[in-house]
């Protein structure tokens, strides 16, 4: 008797110790109050913090939960998300324009169509409509417009003697030489995100672009190994190694880690996202005021373009708050918080309006210079398989920047892997 | 019935055992021959599952990427636990000898171990950072490189880098392993030796050794197993690259499943490791069996 009492207590312990990690739902004690989940990048998780404080004033009864990663670790953090369930659950989460055919696809992320007023289809700019729309819907509240801009160091390159920046790959070349030359930086005139990730890939649909290229043509046929490709990344490649104006330790950088070197004046020029501008004129930034936007360099004959990064935040099916979650995303994405936005962060405005709005032209320096850029821009591929073609690609252009192949054997086998990742589908 | 006794105690083990440890294994093999992407609440209508047979496993052999890795994760388990292995007896034999202080510095022997892998991890990549680290401005300084290195610019350096780290921090399992095992090794046969007049060399080979060789043993079968899985260190210092360059099986596999959703993909590189290290295990078993008798 005594043994059975011993095993079936025992077998009971083990029993518990198990169960309890599934007891703890969500808890809804108070019905008016609503929690919502947010994941957000870390890149604008300090204007969202103060976002949120304004977004409670006019919704007391909906509290926000916002959490942050680094950018590298968003999507993987989302795909564990999505397959989890219960508490591990986000209501919104921040999504890459890369992502939405994927995302979309496996009914990761809910369609608002039908929430989007006849103001916001007129007043956004298309191409940030273009970011968050996929078969005829729309998947979200695209939450800037975004590009890798083209920061120069006016004080510098004044010193050096040239009056204006760069309008050719040739002339990039040039002027980071002289500059080298007469010691006005200590090392490489630019740093840039080179190291295996999505940076990698912006970097080069940026080169890509501005050489004349592109990744897909009209057939979905791979075509960034044709001759603009090649030599896009031949140039790459040559400014790093032969030419030596780009910093050797750009192949372990990524695109957030190299404002640092910019910020403290150590290079003269820098390629980001539109966020590098509040952290250029922030007050622990040594090159405050003295930088400015320029257009991408190009090859004669070709486009100044740009990569496009924009992100949107998007409602999850997994929400059992929709509602609050729509009234949060459309907040975010309202023309006034839009305009805080550009005013705190730098970032771009989704609304048209905005770019001829007056105060914000005066108080955001950059703001029509950077408006010109978003003229000419390249995407990445938006294909269903995109973290694999990525991945393949960072791994060709890594061996190419490398020395271990030649531009175009990389390019060709990249291409190859393209080609079976959309052909298989 | 007494006898039966010791199998009730250890059924609340098993019931543990059970849940972390049978169940993931038989879920990773069903998986696996199912074609699961992206989605896994296709798992809860049991007429999607597909049954692939061994389609994943063959792609996973015909992919550019399995055996690269497997020869990286090769390199990186035999060179790591040699290092690790002759380092960490020669501390034993010293710790072993009688000096004063003997007591701190065993103390501090273990603290790299203490450090979590991914202090560790941060630690040696801040070490080896291409414009400030200590490692490569000792180089620069010592005139071994010109200026300071990038040693993570090629696979070759980025994976002997990990290595040293990796050294550093596990060096210390090796040497409290082989440590306890020499404490316990019977006096009366050394002072025999030394009557008989065996030098230290004789005396190491002929009888420490053959009487270490079970400690030997299990600490090489829990390294190589652990080495074999090598993740969070490359994860931290470089991310798998550069050029895929640190790519190792675990690597691999958290790429297929985490990064690009392939589950199925992924488990079966997972069970291919673990046939590795199942083959590992029972080599030292065998060995070990055959020491004790």
């Amino acid at each position: 008797m005594k043994k059975i009492l011993g095993l079936s207590l025992s077998a009971m312990l083990a029993v518990s110790a198990l169960a309890g990690c599934s007891s703890d739902k969500n808890e809804s004690s108070d019905s008016r109050k609503q929690t919502i989940r947010v994941l957000s990048s870390d890149d604008f998780a300090g204007f969202r913090e103060d976002a949120i404080k304004e977004f409670n004033k006019k919704y007391p009864d909906i509290k926000v939960e916002l959490e942050h990663v680094a950018y590298d670790q968003l999507h993987d953090k989302e795909l564990a998300s999505f397959n989890a369930g219960g508490s591990a659950a986000y209501d919104v989460v921040d999504v890459d324009e890369i992502w939405t055919s994927e995302y979309a696809e496996a009914g990761f992320i809910s369609p608002v169509t039908e929430r989007y007023t006849e103001d916001m289809k007129q007043g956004i700019v298309p191409a940030s409509m273009n970011i968050v729309s996929y078969n005829k819907e729309y998947y979200g509240v695209p939450m800037f417009n975004d590009v890798l801009f083209f920061y120069y160091n006016e004080d510098l390159l004044k010193q050096a003697g040239f009056t204006n920046p760069p309008q050719t790959w040739d002339e990039f070349t040039q002027m980071s030489k002289v500059l080298q030359d007469k010691k006005l930086v200590p090392g490489n005139a630019s740093s840039w995100g080179w190291s295996s990730n999505e940076g990698l890939v912006c970097y080069f649909a940026q080169f890509l672009g501005s050489f004349g290229g592109s990744f897909f043509d009209d057939k979905g046929k791979p075509v960034f190994n044709s001759e603009a490709g090649v030599k896009a990344l031949q140039y790459m490649t040559d400014s790093m190694n032969k030419e030596k104006i780009v910093d050797p330790a750009s192949i372990n950088a990524n695109d957030r880690q190299i404002l640092d070197a910019f910020k403290n004046g150590k290079t003269a020029f820098v390629s980001g996202w539109s966020f590098y501008w509040g952290e250029i004129n922030a007050d622990d930034s040594k090159v405050k005021g003295k930088v400015k936007v320029g257009l991408i360099p190009a090859v004669n004959g070709a486009p100044h373009a740009t990569a496009t990064g924009s992100m949107y935040l998007a409602i999850t099916p997994q929400s059992d708050h929709e509602e609050a979650a729509w009234k949060f995303i459309n907040f975010l994405g309202s023309k006034e918080i839009q305009k805080e936005q550009s005013l705190a962060a730098g970032s771009l405005p989704i609304w048209t309006d905005l770019y001829s709005d007056e105060e914000l032209n005066q108080n955001h320096g950059a703001l029509s210079e950077m408006g010109k850029q978003l003229e000419s821009t390249i995407s990445r591929p938006s294909i269903e398989a995109y973290n694999e073609f990525s991945k393949e690609l960072q791994v060709k252009l890594q061996e190419a920047l490398l020395g271990k192949k030649d531009a175009k054997t990389a390019l060709d086998e990249a291409a190859k892997t393209a080609k079976e990742l959309t052909s298989s589908k | 019935m007494k006898k039966n006794r010791p199998f009730y105690y250890l059924f609340p083990s098993f019931f543990v055992i059970l849940g972390v440890i049978f169940i993931p294994l038989l879920y990773a093999l069903f998986i696996s021959f199912i074609d699961l992407t992206k989605n896994v609440r296709k798992l809860d209508n049991p007429d999607l599952w597909n049954f692939v047979g061994f389609e994943n496993y063959k792609n996973v052999l015909t992919s550019s990427e399995f055996f690269p890795s497997l020869w990286k994760t090769f390199y990186f388990t035999i060179t790591s636990v040699g290092f690790e292995f002759v380092i960490g007896l020669a501390i034993a034999l010293i710790l072993n000898e009688q000096f004063k202080g003997r007591g701190i510095v065993r103390g501090l022997m273990l603290i790299p171990w203490a450090f979590p892998t991914i202090v560790n991890a941060v630690l040696w990549k801040w070490l080896y950072d291409a414009d400030h680290g200590t490692i490569t401005g000792l180089f620069a300084k010592l005139g071994l490189t010109e200026g300071y290195a990038n040693v993570f610019a090629s696979s070759f350096s980025a994976m002997n880098a990990i290595i040293v780290a990796d050294v550093w921090k596990n060096t210390a399992f090796i040497s409290l392993i082989l440590l306890a095992a020499l404490q316990s090794l019977p006096k009366s046969v050394y002072e025999a030796a030394n009557v008989d007049g065996a030098n230290v060399f004789r005396r190491f080979f002929k009888i420490t050794l053959p009487l270490l060789s079970p400690a030997i043993m299990v600490a090489l079968v829990m390294r190589t197993m652990e080495a074999f899985k090598v993740f969070d260190i490359i994860y931290i210092m470089t991310g798998g690259g550069p050029a895929g360059g640190t790519r190792t099986l675990s690597f691999l596999t958290y790429e297929s499943s985490m990064m690009f959703s392939k589950f199925s993909y992924g488990s079966s590189i997972a069970l291919m490791m673990s046939v590795f290290i199942m083959i590992f295990a029972l080599i030292y078993i065998k060995i070990l069996y055959r020491n004790v008798e």
